[in-house]
């Protein structure tokens, strides 16, 4: 028997970056809303840097992968015809609970890639309708950082001084300079002084598991709490398995199953999908029905198409004078962006970032994760001694180009404990992605050369590396051609937004969270100037 | 075929132990892991992820299957040199599974607060205490803040 509620005007799928901005924006407007979770909250004492397995936990219940963490609120995810294994959170807060927060923007150029480089497509929309939006979220959820970066347009004060850079950052920071490369502190939403009731970071290193000091940008703690104090009702432990239609094809709610097993029905006035690249195509393709037979808001065929990661270079210097480079916010010091732009005298377009990290415990260091494993044997001890809290990376964030063949599709065996379908996968990595990677690597070994490393070692492709997920509804004026209109708006029903990375044309060469967040105002901002209809 | 489910016996703990102290050998003060006593510390991980309770389980029933390794009366009753020849010969053979094995002997020697003091790493978790750095210093971007925009409008 399905348990039906009472009515609301907006239903938001998800909780994390996109979701939990439109939820603050339209509970200043008085629409009512409702906001379906399918993890919990998970409390401050939980955070695995609260405990001294933290490494531990860090490759186990709190792997950045799913299909590792294996938690009651994670669902599976095939991953075998993808060559990147998505990885992704689910709580109160989503994937901020345990992204790193490094929050650059995207250049006015990577809304134009077709008109400048004839490849992939433009957007519907510009940096400059953007940039008001990206100020609020910056404001929202906290930017620490320093504005006259000269590779980026001039942009407001930011909220917050840059985080520590440290000795680590600024030895790279001068090898850059010697190259005449540009280099600049990066944007970061992890407070450098205490902001909005939120402590300043201290600098512990992982901000990669959850920040029980409240200092990272997670909506769980930057926008929630005053969502939730503002009227929005968050329902946890709620898994969403159909987004429901009438026969015109307009969203009545979801349908979704609550911690017990029970189905519950929750009907709406219009439907947000803010479930991240993967889950959102995942519930949409889940959603067929007469009007939508293909799919929800899938005339287009396009729903799950396009399916884009940022594909991952590793570049690690290994040095000699002792920095102890753990200390300090994980991938939160400084970010070059010398190449970002399309180079005519290369083989390929479109650029990268190199964004700078540092180190990390003892168990990180001999298994491997930033320069290698240590060897076992004889030579172990003094191999781990070169290597413990001296090296800092480069890591290479490349912009990937859309292509119909990298796409989500639903599983057709494999489902999540409820019996809900998975995603399955499917990716791999482009020529052009792979001859960026290959001059992102050369050039990165150049630079850490530069500032002195001993060694230098190349991960030229990471596989664990599908943190940003996009592409897979994208947004644009064709109906033909796009699953969304600028507004996130579906072309098929005129109820139904879509607000996360799944809107995304292209992909730039940042990490995506400020646009995503940046878009999910702008679409709460146009429901609220332009859909009064849909309030109750 | 063995059973990747099962719980150690005491003679593979035994041989656990003794191919521990090879993969992480005794340093200043400290004996190698296994004779550190971490073998148990290696039993209890393979609880918190089954890729880590297959490979410790693969690893130990290849050790035991080795043909060369039974001629000789087992790993235990093998000299130091045949040993890491065994291994060797392991790590060949079964690269992915081998490597899991390691990391798990990594993890267990890695988080013992004896081997923490040794390395000069505070022990315990991340939290509270944090680490200090000097706050940002605007001087750092003299060089960078000369250049000119170089943006592409669009």
């Amino acid at each position: 028997m399905t348990i039906t509620h009472e009515p609301t005007d907006i239903l938001i799928l998800g909780s994390g970056a996109s979701g939990a901005a439109v939820a603050w924006r339209l509970a200043n407007s008085d629409f009512n809303i409702v906001c379906l979770e399918q993890g919990r909250w998970i409390k401050p004492e939980e955070y695995p840097n609260e405990h001294k397995d933290w490494e531990i936990q860090a490759r186990t219940n709190w792997a950045f992968d799913p299909n590792v963490r294996k938690l009651d609120s994670d669902y599976p995810i095939n991953v075998d015809e993808s060559s990147i294994d998505p990885l992704m959170f689910n709580a109160v807060g989503g994937s901020t609970v345990h992204w790193t927060a490094h929050t650059p923007r995207f250049h006015p150029s990577d809304f134009r890639v077709k008109t400048l480089d004839g490849v992939a497509d433009d957007w519907p929309l510009t940096y400059d309708e953007l940039e008001p939006f990206y100020d609020a979220y910056d404001a929202l959820m906290g930017c620490s950082g320093i504005n006259g970066d000269p590779a980026n347009p001039p942009r407001t004060e930011r909220p917050m001084p840059p985080l520590p850079i440290g000795p680590d950052g600024e030895r790279m920071a001068k090898a850059f300079d010697r190259l005449g490369w540009h280099w600049w502190p990066s944007d970061s939403y992890v407070n450098s002084v205490p902001y909005r009731g939120r402590n300043a970071c201290n600098n512990c290193g992982n901000t990669g598991l959850g920040c029980s000091r409240g200092a990272k940008g997670q909506t769980d703690v930057a926008i929630w709490p005053e969502a939730i104090a503002n009227g929005v009702e968050l329902r946890t432990d709620s898994r969403v398995f159909r987004v429901e239609t009438d026969s015109d094809g307009r969203a009545t709610g979801a349908s979704y199953y609550d911690a017990n097993g029970d189905v519950n029905f929750q009907p709406a006035n219009a439907v947000v999908m803010a479930m991240n690249g993967i889950g959102s195509p995942r519930i949409m393709l889940n959603s067929m029905s007469d009007s939508h037979a293909n799919g929800l808001c899938n005339s287009s065929g396009l729903v799950g198409k396009n399916l884009m990661f940022h594909p991952y270079a590793m570049v690690s210097g290994l040095f000699d004078d002792g920095l102890q480079t753990y200390k300090g916010a994980l991938a939160n010091m400084i970010l070059s962006q010398e190449f970002y732009e399309t180079d005519p005298d290369k083989d390929f377009v479109r650029g990268y970032t190199y964004q700078v990290a540092r180190s990390s415990g003892p168990v990180s260091t001999a298994c491997g994760y930033m320069f290698g494993r240590v060897p076992w044997g004889a030579d172990h001890h003094t191999e781990f001694g070169r290597r413990f809290g001296d090296v800092t990376v480069l890591g290479v964030i490349g912009e990937d180009l859309p292509e119909e063949h990298n796409r989500v599709e639903l599983d057709s065996k494999l489902t999540d404990s409820n019996g809900i379908p998975s995603p399955k996968v499917f990716y791999k990595l482009s020529k052009n992605s792979r001859k960026q990677l290959d001059d992102a690597v050369e050039n990165a070994e150049t630079a850490l050369n530069e500032a002195g490393a001993i060694q230098v070692l190349a991960t030229r492709f990471l596989k664990v590396a599908g943190w940003h997920l996009m592409g897979t509804a994208r947004m644009g004026d064709d109906a033909d051609s796009s699953v969304v209109d600028k507004w996130g708006q579906a072309h098929d029903a005129d109820n139904i937004f879509v607000v996360d990375g799944s809107v995304f044309v292209t992909c730039a060469a940042v990490n995506p969270t400020p646009t995503i967040g940046a878009l999910a105002l702008r679409t709460a901002d146009y429901i609220d100037r332009e859909r009064s209809d849909l309030k109750s | 075929m063995p059973d990747r489910e099962r719980n150690l016996t005491d003679s593979d703990r035994i041989v656990l132990k003794a191919v521990m102290d090879l993969v992480v050998p005794a340093v200043d003060d400290l004996p190698g892991a296994g004779e550190m006593g971490l073998a148990g510390n290696v039993e209890e991980l393979t609880g918190r992820r089954p890729e880590y309770r297959d490979a410790l389980s693969a690893v130990l029933d290849a050790l035991s299957l080795d043909p060369s390794v039974r001629a000789e009366g087992g790993f235990t009753a093998l000299e130091e040199d045949q040993r890491l020849a065994a291994l060797h010969a392991l790590e060949a053979a079964m690269p992915a599974k081998f490597d899991v094995f390691i990391d798990l002997i990594y993890i267990a020697y890695y988080s013992d607060e004896r081997v923490h003091e040794r390395i000069g790493w505070r022990s315990g978790p991340l939290q509270p205490l944090g680490w200090e750095l000097p706050k940002f210093d605007p001087s750092v971007l003299e060089t960078v803040s000369q250049r000119k925009p170089f943006w592409r409008k669009a």
